[in-house]
């Protein structure tokens, strides 16, 4: 019976799961994309070392920095929604309930 | 909406979070003056027991690791590191209350007290090395016959010479230039290791840089650490850049997993 309906109804399931397989390998990167901020915190070393170095003024440091942040942000934010742990902000201490 | 979006739209903000700049052995009250990130708030001292933690009161908001609140995080640390050994903990850390904080202490006692134990003065310096590509390329065709002839044979039929030719010389320049670099780095490692506890190599950042490394190092042995460095440095003065930073709390080497939930 399973082989019988696989094999008759295989023009339509195929293409599903070929489909939902391609979407959830999309849905994969694009949150590791979304969520990676390790290429943004390399840019800012990047940046630190170019001001040290004086390959740049304090202006343009001071206007690449604002940018760098605004991508950690949304970085951070995505990381929240898909509920990772982020580095930073507000934390408390797991089962401190008892002190409170 | 999130804690930043509520400072952005200036509502007014409490001042109940607590910033957390490192764990200290102490056991008495301690002020380390206004110098807290944010308002320049004052730096204070809660305890359990013999440890504490150093905080200073804030908002309970996210701090982006910008150059200002970076550097007001790490002149705390520095402040307290003249008096104490600490661990440092992460930038941006704000606990919800001083109960949490002291939660913190309580829960991880033996955990602070081991590594507090094992960083009893010892201080961290830090060693970015870049080289001059052009300078680095010169020393190697002068010490390199092959590559010498095999330039001196392409300048000189530079008509007829081939594109295998440029492209051997290329590819022997290259590796001539990752062999050099091994070696600098193998060097200058093997030579601070008297003077260091340990050490460490983070990831290079941008394309001269062929050293970014940590060193930890006992308190005693940081005037000859430091003259060892400016030795080295003069040793490689006409192919190396040094950039020298320290002394630092042991950031690269103290790695205490915390339990911690985020705040909701």
């Amino acid at each position: 019976m399973g082989i019988l309906t696989n094999i008759l109804l295989s023009p339509f399931l195929g293409p599903i799961w070929g489909t939902r397989w391609t979407l959830d390998k999309v849905d994969r990167v694009v949150r590791e994309e979304l969520t990676d901020d390790t290429p943004i915190k390399e840019d800012l070393m990047k940046l630190q070392m170019q001001l040290e170095m004086g390959e740049i003024d304090d202006a343009e440091y001071v206007r690449r920095e604002a940018e760098i942040m605004q991508r950690l942000r949304e970085v951070r934010e995505w990381r929240e929604r898909y509920g990772m742990s982020t580095s930073g902000g507000p934390v408390r201490v797991a089962d401190s309930d008892e002190t409170e | 909406m999130s804690a930043e979006s509520a400072a952005a739209a200036a509502e007014p903000t409490p001042v109940n979070g607590k910033y957390v700049y490192c764990i200290i052995r102490n056991d008495r009250s301690r002020e380390f003056g206004e110098i807290g990130i944010g308002s320049a708030s004052r730096v204070y001292t809660v305890s359990h027991k013999d440890l504490a933690a150093v905080i200073s009161d804030t908002p309970i908001v996210i701090y982006d690791p910008t150059r200002e609140n970076v550097l007001a995080h790490e002149f705390v640390n520095e402040t307290v590191m003249r008096e104490f050994t600490l661990i440092p903990m992460s930038f941006g850390t704000v606990f919800r209350s001083e109960n949490d904080v002291l939660a913190l202490l309580k829960s991880t006692y033996q955990a602070f007290t081991d590594v507090l134990d094992k960083m009893q003065d010892k201080i961290e310096f830090g060693l970015k090395i870049l080289w001059d590509r052009d300078r680095v390329v010169a020393a190697i065709e002068r010490d390199n016959d092959e590559i010498r002839r095999l330039k001196d044979e392409i300048t000189r039929n530079a008509a007829s010479s081939t594109y295998f030719a440029r492209m051997q010389l290329g590819r022997l320049v290259e590796a001539a230039m990752e062999e050099a670099s091994n070696r600098y780095v193998t060097d200058i490692h093997e030579q601070l290791k008297d003077v260091s506890v340990a050490s460490r190599s983070n990831k290079v950042i941008g394309d001269r840089m062929i050293l970014n490394a940590a060193f930890l190092v006992d308190r005693k042995d940081e005037k000859a650490f430091d003259e060892r460095v400016k030795a080295i440095s003069l040793q490689y003065e006409d192919l190396l850049t040094f950039k020298y930073t320290g002394p630092w709390p042991p950031y690269n080497f103290v790695n205490i997993k915390l339990k911690l939930e985020k705040a909701t």
